[in-house]
C-alpha cells in the first residue's frame, strides 16, 4: 500500500493559484483542498465547473416542511378547539392562516439552509487536518493542500506546484505558521 | 483556465478600500485593542439607563400594572409605541444586508455588519415589550403554542398572534443570517489572537478554514438566506401594521398601513444606522471603511422613504375626507388640531419626518457629518412620535365621546423607555468592541486581487 504524505503550497497571487489548480487538474490529480481568505468565483468555477451546491435541496425541503407545518399547526389546533370563530371565519381559515404558513416556510427553510450549510461545509471543523490550520489563509495568502497525497507522486506534485508560482511548498507536519504582526 | 476578474476602475467604492487583504484584517482587528475613555463612558451611560429601566420594571412587578399610565380606553401606550419603534429600527439592518446584497449594491459593504447587529439588538429590545406589557411577565410562554391538558390553543386568526410568529421568525432568521456572515470574520480574529481569546474566537468560528468546499456551500447558503430575509423584511412590519389595521378603530383601519409602516421602518432604521455608525467611526477610526459615501447613500434612502411617509400622511387625510366616514374624519381633524391633546405630537411628527429630512436634498448638507448626525437624531425622535400619534390618539379619542381620555406616560413607563435604549446600546457597544463590526471578507472582495501577471 502506498504511503500518504502531506503537501502544501502557499501562493501570494491569485493567478498563480489558478494556474496551479489548472495544472493539477490537467495532470489528473484529485483530493486536494484550495484555501482562500475570501470567496473568489474563479476558484469556484475551476473547482466545481458550474456544479451547484446541494444546499439548495436543504432549502427547498425545509421550506416545504415549514409550509406544511404552518398549515398543520394552525388547522389542527383550531380543529381541536373549534369555538374560536372570529368574524364568522371558518374553523380552518386559509387566509389568516396564510400569514403563519408564510412565516413557518421562511423559518424552517432558513434553519434547514443553515443545517445543510453546516453539514456540507464540514463544520464544526475543529479537528480538520493540521496542514489546513494555517492562519495565513484567513489573512492574505492562498493555498493548495494535499492532506493524503500518494508518496510516489510527491516529487511530481511538488515540482508542479513550485513551477506554478507557489512561494512556499512544504511536506509533512511542519506546517504551523503565525500571521505577521498578529 | 479561469481568468482573474479585476474591479471596474469606475467603481464608486474605489477610494473606500484598502490596498491589500492583510491591511483589511489589521485595520479591523484594531478594535480589540484597549478602548478609549469615550467607549467606557458610553458603556457606563448605557448601564445607568438599563438600571433605570430595571428599577421601573421592578416597580411594575411589585405594584402591578397600575403604576404604568395605561388605562381604559388607552390600553396601548408607551410600551406598544416603543415596541413598534424598535421593530422599525430593526428593519434597516436586514434590508441593507439582504435586499442590497441581492441587488449587488456596493456601498452596503462597509455598513451592513453593524446594521445587522443593530437589527438583532433592536429586535431583542422590541421583544421585551410584549413581555413588559403583559404585566404578569412570568406567563409570557402563553404566547407560544404548547401542548396542554385542556387543549387550549392560540388564536391564529388574530393579528396579534401573527405578530408573535412574524417577530420570532424575523429574529431567528436575522440571528442566523448575522451569525453565518460573521463566521469567516471571526476566524480572522481567531488567527490574529493568542491564548484564551484565540480559543474563544476559535470556538465561535466553528473551525472555519476557508477551504474551497466551505466557500462553495457557504456562498450558496448565504444567497438563500438573503432570499429568505428579503421578503421577511417587507412582511414583518406589514404584520405589525395589521395589529392596528385589522381593528375597526378610527385612524387605524386602513389598507395603506402595511406599505406606510414598512417605509417608516426603513426610514427610521437608516437614520439609526447613521446615528450609530458615525460616532463608532470616529471612536474606532473606521473612516476608510465607513465614510461620507455610505452616509450619503443612507441619507438618500431616508429621503426616499421620507417622501413615501409624507405621501402616506397626506393620503390618510384624503381617504378620511373621501370616505365621508364621520369617525375617520373626526379623528384625523382632532389629531391635526393644534389645541387638541396631542396636536403638538402631530406637528412634531410632521416636522421631524417630513420637513427636517428635506435638508438632505442639499448635497452640501447631505455630506456634512454634523448635519447628517443632527437630522438622523431628529428622524429617530419623529418616528417614535409617529407611533405615539397613531396608537395613543386613536385610542384616546375613539367612537364614544364618553370614553375619551387624556393619556400621559407615567414615570415607570418613561423609565422603561430609557431602559430599553440602554439595553440596546449596551449590546451594540459590546458587539462593536468584541466582534468584526465591519465585514472583513466582503471588504476584501472590494480589494484588487493580488496578481503576478506573467508565469
Amino acid at each position: 500500500m502506498a504511503t500518504a504524505v502531506r503537501i502544501k503550497a502557499v501562493y501570494n497571487h491569485l493567478d498563480c493559484l489558478l494556474t496551479g489548480i489548472d495544472r493539477l487538474k490537467r495532470e489528473g490529480y484529485t483530493g486536494f483542498d484550495v484555501q482562500a481568505p475570501l470567496p473568489r468565483h474563479e476558484i469556484e468555477e475551476i473547482m466545481y465547473e458550474g456544479k451547484p451546491s446541494p444546499v439548495r435541496w436543504w432549502t427547498m425541503t425545509g421550506a416545504i416542511i415549514g409550509l406544511c407545518a404552518g398549515f398543520g399547526i394552525t388547522s389542527l389546533t383550531h380543529s381541536a378547539w373549534p369555538m374560536i370563530n372570529p368574524g364568522g371565519k371558518p374553523t380552518v381559515a386559509p387566509v389568516p392562516f396564510a400569514v403563519i404558513m408564510f412565516e413557518a416556510t421562511i423559518l424552517v427553510g432558513a434553519l434547514f439552509t443553515g443545517l445543510g450549510m453546516i453539514i456540507h461545509c464540514g463544520l464544526p471543523a475543529f479537528f480538520i487536518d493540521k496542514s489546513l490550520q494555517d492562519p495565513r489563509m484567513t489573512d492574505s495568502s492562498f493555498g493548495i493542500t494535499f492532506t493524503k497525497a500518494n508518496a510516489a507522486q510527491q516529487e511530481a506534485i511538488i515540482d508542479l506546484l513550485s513551477k506554478s508560482g507557489a512561494v512556499e511548498v512544504t511536506t509533512g507536519d511542519d506546517t504551523f505558521y503565525e500571521v505577521p504582526n498578529a | 483556465m479561469a481568468k482573474v476578474e479585476v474591479i471596474d476602475p469606475n467603481d464608486p467604492g474605489k477610494p473606500n478600500r484598502p490596498a491589500t487583504y492583510g491591511e483589511t484584517n489589521r485595520d479591523i482587528i484594531r478594535v480589540l485593542l484597549t478602548p478609549s475613555v469615550g467607549y467606557f463612558a458610553a458603556v457606563l451611560l448605557s448601564m445607568v439607563a438599563m438600571a433605570i429601566g430595571g428599577w421601573a420594571w421592578y416597580q411594575q412587578i411589585t405594584w402591578g400594572m397600575g403604576v404604568a399610565g395605561i388605562t381604559h380606553p388607552t390600553m396601548w401606550g408607551v410600551y406598544i409605541v416603543t415596541f413598534v419603534f424598535w421593530v422599525g429600527i430593526g428593519h434597516a439592518g436586514t434590508l441593507i444586508s439582504a435586499i442590497l446584497y441581492l441587488v449587488r449594491s456596493r456601498w452596503r459593504t462597509g455598513v451592513y455588519r453593524a446594521s445587522e447587529a443593530m437589527t438583532v439588538f433592536a429586535v431583542m429590545t422590541a421583544l421585551l415589550f410584549p413581555v413588559l406589557h403583559l404585566g404578569r411577565c412570568w406567563q409570557a410562554y402563553w404566547f407560544f403554542p404548547y401542548p396542554n391538558q385542556r387543549q387550549l390553543w392560540l388564536n391564529f386568526k388574530s393579528p396579534l398572534m401573527w405578530d408573535v410568529f412574524a417577530i420570532s421568525t424575523y429574529f431567528t432568521v436575522s440571528v442566523v443570517f448575522f451569525y453565518v456572515g460573521l463566521v469567516p470574520d471571526i476566524a480572522v480574529f481567531r488567527d490574529h489572537s493568542r491564548g484564551l481569546v484565540k480559543k474563544f474566537y476559535g470556538l465561535l468560528a466553528f473551525g472555519w478554514r476557508g477551504t474551497h468546499r466551505q466557500w462553495h456551500h457557504y456562498m450558496a447558503a448565504y444567497g438563500f438566506f438573503a432570499a429568505f430575509a428579503a421578503p421577511l423584511v417587507l412582511s414583518v412590519h406589514s404584520v405589525v401594521s395589521w395589529d392596528f389595521a385589522m381593528a375597526p378603530t378610527p385612524g387605524w383601519h386602513s389598507t395603506i398601513f402595511p406599505p406606510y409602516f414598512v417605509a417608516g421602518a426603513i426610514f427610521s432604521g437608516c437614520a439609526m444606522v447613521i446615528s450609530l455608525l458615525m460616532p463608532m467611526s470616529y471612536l474606532f477610526d473606521w473612516h476608510k471603511y465607513v465614510n461620507t459615501w455610505h452616509y450619503e447613500n443612507l441619507a438618500k434612502m431616508c429621503l426616499l422613504t421620507s417622501g413615501i411617509l409624507t405621501y402616506a400622511y397626506g393620503m390618510e387625510y384624503f381617504v378620511s375626507w373621501y370616505s365621508q366616514n364621520p369617525y375617520e374624519q373626526s379623528i384625523f381633524l382632532w389629531r391635526a388640531d393644534p389645541s387638541a391633546d396631542y396636536g403638538w405630537a402631530f406637528y412634531l411628527m410632521v416636522f421631524c419626518n417630513c420637513v427636517a429630512p428635506l435638508a438632505w436634498y442639499s448635497k452640501k448638507l447631505r455630506t456634512n457629518h454634523i448635519s447628517l448626525f443632527i437630522v438622523a437624531a431628529i428622524i429617530n425622535v419623529g418616528m417614535w412620535f409617529e407611533r405615539f400619534n397613531i396608537i395613543v390618539s386613536s385610542l384616546a379619542h375613539n367612537f364614544d365621546p364618553a370614553t375619551w381620555w387624556y393619556y400621559w406616560p407615567s414615570t415607570v413607563e418613561w423609565g422603561v423607555l430609557i431602559g430599553s435604549a440602554g439595553w440596546f446600546f449596551f449590546w451594540f457597544l459590546l458587539f462593536v468592541k468584541s466582534f468584526p463590526a465591519i465585514a472583513i471578507t466582503e471588504i476584501k472582495e472590494m480589494v484588487e486581487p493580488p496578481v503576478k501577471g506573467s508565469l
